[in-house]
């Protein structure tokens, strides 16, 4: 992928950071959304053991990771482009929606619409032609073929 | 294309009358029946097997949809939140169905599900390995008697039919097993055959329709011995307290006119009653066992009140 | 020769008209399905299952296992076009042969591939008719000790699907085990980490991880960096392999194919863990490790070669003991059973042809894959030129599908999404997502192991270190441990020194 620029004279691993936050993040959800499980004894394992153990040693290991980029030198993190990261997700969540109530062309529809939007090189006459083939071919492949359980037409 | 067209014939008719749409049940749309396990696994099976025969007695069309997930709750969700028209219905298995509910709030309300046809009931049992030195469920237990613990029983779970009939056998002999889990009853077998546990717990249908040479059944954990063995005695002939079967049927909601769900259970007993699916249910293995809407429903209260103790049982020894 | 009878008795059964046809119905369709991500062979043939009804039964499972194998054909196609892998099989193959088809050499990677996959494929198929009721002993001798140790062993090894430090593959890994804990704990009944959602009772489902960290973070990537995704289209050289490509591909399907066949049989995540300690062999034995990651074709060779190995040789159990190893074994399990057959030792004695037909169908529809993939490379490295912005929304579409037909809900494709979110914090984090796949996959195998080895020694550890193959596997876990972290060591301090002496 792309090479972080270094700037020169500072430390500090920005993407070790990011790391260390994830880590250290999902290990503290995960204590506290196991809280109230039993932990047991070895003979006896009970369902809070091994998650508890896991939790623990993923703090550790970010908080190494975290501490060890502290020292090396500076880099920073790849800067976001927030318009594709809101749309994909937008168009994905909204297509599951929209085929449990209105079935598979709708959803596709607006899954093709809205996720070409995500691309600033989209032409709109490319993306209508390729919305209908698409829908065309995944009604026919994925339902009719495959046997998807989703309805095709909204009704 | 089929679907299509149907879908687009369906279509009209619902723009045109849509709430009144069971007036002419089942004739009008498909029939959902929704599948709470996975495709492909037995439960599955059986009613895709079914279906066309239930197809041939009402006149209509039946899709199957699955929703597997957390034992059943899911589907029986989706079906007691579906319209309650008559066009949706929901495949149904026990213990599973009554121990949800001992264990925790379910997310559907048990008042709204109402039974309409119990097509399966099938024992559970034990098995040991073929050279095993048990040749009874008094061997084994006499065995246990003299080592507690040392004897090992695989289950799928807690609150499964096997670990429930583990139990049962405990408190009636008065001897202690050590439950081991495992994630399904393939990898139980897989673990009995390399001796890794002594015995495991199993369906009657599942060891009759599997290749068994391998292994021995101790007995099964019926009232009176299954179709489908005759020859194996029940633990009640050894002398223990052990019923324990795991039921296959059909749930509608309760808010679907009662007489669209008599004639839908009365289409199952027509078509469990064809001889091709008797064919077929034979090679698969299924124990039928037919009960009407009213008769399983009366019976259901019952069975969890039977569950509902040695489930206590359960919660004390954790 | 019996076994020489006994095997053209199965090719006589295999090459009848009606066989051989639905063999390569099976063989087009797994294809099909395995290029499609998200759509696995357990969705198509369960739908498929009660088809079968009207097929005769040799048949009818003839078409099914064609379905099975030929999607691991398939699946590798979309692991290196596009980076996404269907099942965790193809997410080693992924690393590389993603890596390959960026630098132009996607044609490379597919023949590799396919040729890798049918020579395994040959191989596993004679080892289940020589060996398959050998084999199968070995496999029962498995018991949860052994599965810790293995575990442990396929962990360790997953490390080395990562190109950045081992720290963080390890924390990648913890997290992935993390994540396969969600769900309803079958020994106590009790819920885990589900934040009380329903869905989350039997765990979250790897398509639905695997779409999310690679198809939708991918995506949203590739339309971040626009320069990027250029690079894709315009390099784009020979449609085959070169001699050099094949010379050192040779070895690695070699020992794949032999990694494959072993623990195929294993039930259980066997041959999950095929590919996976596939990589980390030819890691290990390549003179040149810095090449992994950076598009090595002994990255595709080798963990292609043991996937398809390892997809026919977990056959074996069912054929001859009965007992399905994985889900879709069990699939076929309901397939044999729906015709009134019982696959186990007595089918093996009173009706050979079954398991020999079928044994001989899957030589015939390897070769027909082989025959089928080839020339079909030509028009995937096409797809390659198609630009990303008509290609992307696609893959989009095939992926929302195939995450929402794995249990009909809303619910899987807003997890994936959210999945999709994390796997791109991850690539700005420049953590990569193969380890935390394998973690996810071997996780809930490890934990029901361990509990289950410890309930039966009653707390005791040392049924880890007495059972000799268990022994021996953490023997072998420690010697690649110490392996692993003596040159990083090294590599440290050199680098430490270089940094010293600028």
């Amino acid at each position: 992928m792309m090479s972080n620029p270094r700037e020169p004279g500072g430390t500090g691993d920005r993407p070790e950071f990011l790391t260390a936050g994830l880590f250290v993040g999902f290990g503290a959800l995960g204590l506290w959304a196991g809280r109230d499980l039993t932990f047991g004894t070895a003979s006896a394992m009970g369902p809070g053991y091994l998650p508890t153990i896991i939790c623990w040693l993923l703090i550790i290991v970010g908080v190494t990771v975290g501490g060890l980029g502290a020292f090396r030198d500076r880099e920073e993190i790849a800067k976001p482009k927030l318009w594709p990261v809101v749309i994909i997700p937008a168009a994905v969540v909204g297509f599951a929606f929209i085929a449990e109530f209105f079935g598979f062309v709708a959803a596709a529809v607006w899954l093709l619409l809205v996720g070409s939007v995500a691309d600033r090189d989209s032409k709109p006459r490319e993306v209508l032609m390729l919305t209908a083939g698409l829908t065309a071919f995944g009604a026919l492949v994925f339902i009719v073929g495959l046997g998807v359980q989703m309805p095709i037409w909204p009704f | 294309m089929k679907h299509l067209i149907r879908n687009t014939t369906l279509a009209t008719t619902l723009l045109l009358g849509a709430g009144v749409a069971h007036a002419d049940w089942p004739g009008d749309r498909p029939i959902e029946l929704i599948v709470a396990f996975a495709p492909g696994g037995g439960t599955d099976v059986m009613n895709r097997t079914l279906a066309p025969f239930i197809e041939k007695e009402l006149g209509a069309k039946i899709t199957i949809l699955n929703r597997p997930g957390a034992s059943g709750e899911i589907a029986y969700t989706a079906m007691t939140e579906a319209n309650p028209d008559g066009y949706t219905a929901s495949s149904l298995n026990t213990p599973g169905y009554l121990t949800m509910q001992m264990d925790r709030k379910v997310r559907f309300d048990p008042k709204k599900l109402c039974l309409v046809a119990r097509i399966v009931e099938d024992p559970g049992s034990f098995i040991v390995q073929a050279n095993s030195e048990f040749n009874s469920l008094k061997d084994l237990v006499a065995y246990a008697k003299a080592n507690p613990g040392a004897v090992t029983v695989g289950t799928t779970g807690l609150g499964t039919d096997e670990h429930l009939a583990m139990l049962q056998l405990e408190k009636s002999a008065g001897v202690d097993f050590t439950a081991v889990t495992f994630n399904g009853a393939n990898e139980a077998r897989t673990a009995l055959l390399g001796g890794h546990v002594m015995a495991i717990g199993i369906n009657v249908g599942e060891f009759v329709g599997s290749d068994h040479s391998a292994f021995k059944n101790l007995g099964q954990f019926a009232e009176k011995r299954a179709v489908i063995a005759p020859d194996l005695p029940t633990a009640k002939e050894q002398g223990y307290e052990v019923l324990i079967s795991s039921e296959r049927g059909i749930a509608m909601g309760c808010d679907v006119p009662e007489n669209i769900r008599t004639k839908f259970s009365d289409a199952v007993r027509k078509a469990l009653d064809n001889p091709e699916f008797q064919g077929k249910a034979k090679q698969q293995s299924l124990a039928l066992s037919y009960l009407s809407s009213e008769d399983w429903n009366r019976e259901m209260p019952v069975r969890a009140e039977r569950l509902g103790a040695i489930w206590k049982l359960a919660k004390e020894q954790q | 020769m019996e076994f020489l009878d006994l095997l053209s008795l199965g090719f006589s059964e295999a090459l009848t008209p009606t066989n051989l046809g639905f063999c390569l119905l099976g063989a087009l369709l797994g294809t099909l399905i395995g290029v499609l991500p998200g759509i696995g062979p357990t969705a198509t043939i369960a739908v498929l299952l009660p088809i079968t009804f009207y097929l005769p039964p040799l048949a009818g499972i003839i078409m099914l296992a064609g379905i099975y194998y030929g999607a691991q054909y398939g699946g590798s196609t979309t692991a290196i076009l596009v980076n996404l892998p269907g099942e965790a099989s193809s997410v080693v193959t992924a690393i590389d042969g993603y890596r390959m088809a960026r630098n132009g050499r996607a044609g490379s990677a597919l023949a590799v591939a396919a040729l890798g996959s049918f020579f395994a494929g040959t191989v596993a198929t004679f080892g289940i008719a020589i060996a398959g009721p050998t084999l199968s002993s070995f496999a029962l001798s498995f018991g949860p000790a052994e599965y810790v140790s293995l575990m442990l062993f396929g962990l360790l090894a997953a490390t080395v699907l990562a190109r950045g430090p081992v720290l963080k593959a390890i924390g990648m890994v913890l997290l992935g085990l993390l994540f396969g804990m969600v769900g309803i704990d079958a020994s106590s009944g009790e819920e885990r980490l589900t934040f009380s959602a329903v869905e989350l009772f039997d765990g979250i489902d790897f398509v639905v991880i695997a779409i999310g960290l690679f198809g939708f973070a991918e995506i949203i990537e590739n339309l971040e960096n626009h320069e990027a995704r250029g690079v894709l289209v315009t390099k784009l050289s020979r449609l085959w392999p070169t001699g050099e490509d094949f010379r050192r591909a040779w070895p690695a399907v070699l020992r794949g194919t032999g990694v494959g066949t072993f623990l195929g049989v294993l039930p259980g995540g066997g041959a999950t863990l095929a590919s996976f300690c596939a990589y980390s062999v030819e890691k290990k034995a390549s003179k040149n490790p810095k090449e992994f990651g950076n598009g090595a074709v002994e990255g595709v060779a080798g963990p292609e070669a043991a996937n398809n190995a390892g997809a026919q040789s977990s056959f074996i159990p069912l054929l001859t003991l009965g007992i399905p190893s994985n889900n879709m074994m069990a699939m076929m399990l309901s397939a044999f059973i729906i015709h009134g057959i019982t696959p186990g030792p007595t089918v093996l004695a009173t009706q050979p042809e079954i398991f020999w037909g079928l044994v001989a169908s899957m030589w015939v529809g390897n070769l027909m894959l082989v025959v089928i993939n080839l020339p079909l490379i030509g028009i995937w490295v096409k797809l390659l030129t198609v630009p990303y912005r008509l290609l992307y929304p696609a893959i989009l579409l095939f992926c929302c599908v195939g995450v929402y037909s794995i249990n009909n809900r809303i619910f899987d494709v807003v997890l994936a999404a959210g999945f999709g979110l994390l796997g791109y914090a991850f690539r700005k984090a420049k953590c990569e997502a193969g380890p935390l796949l394998l973690g996810f996959v071997l996780g809930p195998l490890l934990e029901t192991n361990i509990r289950r080895a410890m309930t039966i020694s009653h707390g005791d550890p040392g049924v880890f270190y007495e059972r000799p193959i268990s022994l021996l596997l953490l023997i072998a876990t420690v010697g690649m441990f110490v392996l692993m972290i003596l040159p990083s060591f090294r590599r440290t301090r050199q680098e430490a020194f270089q940094d010293e002496e600028a």
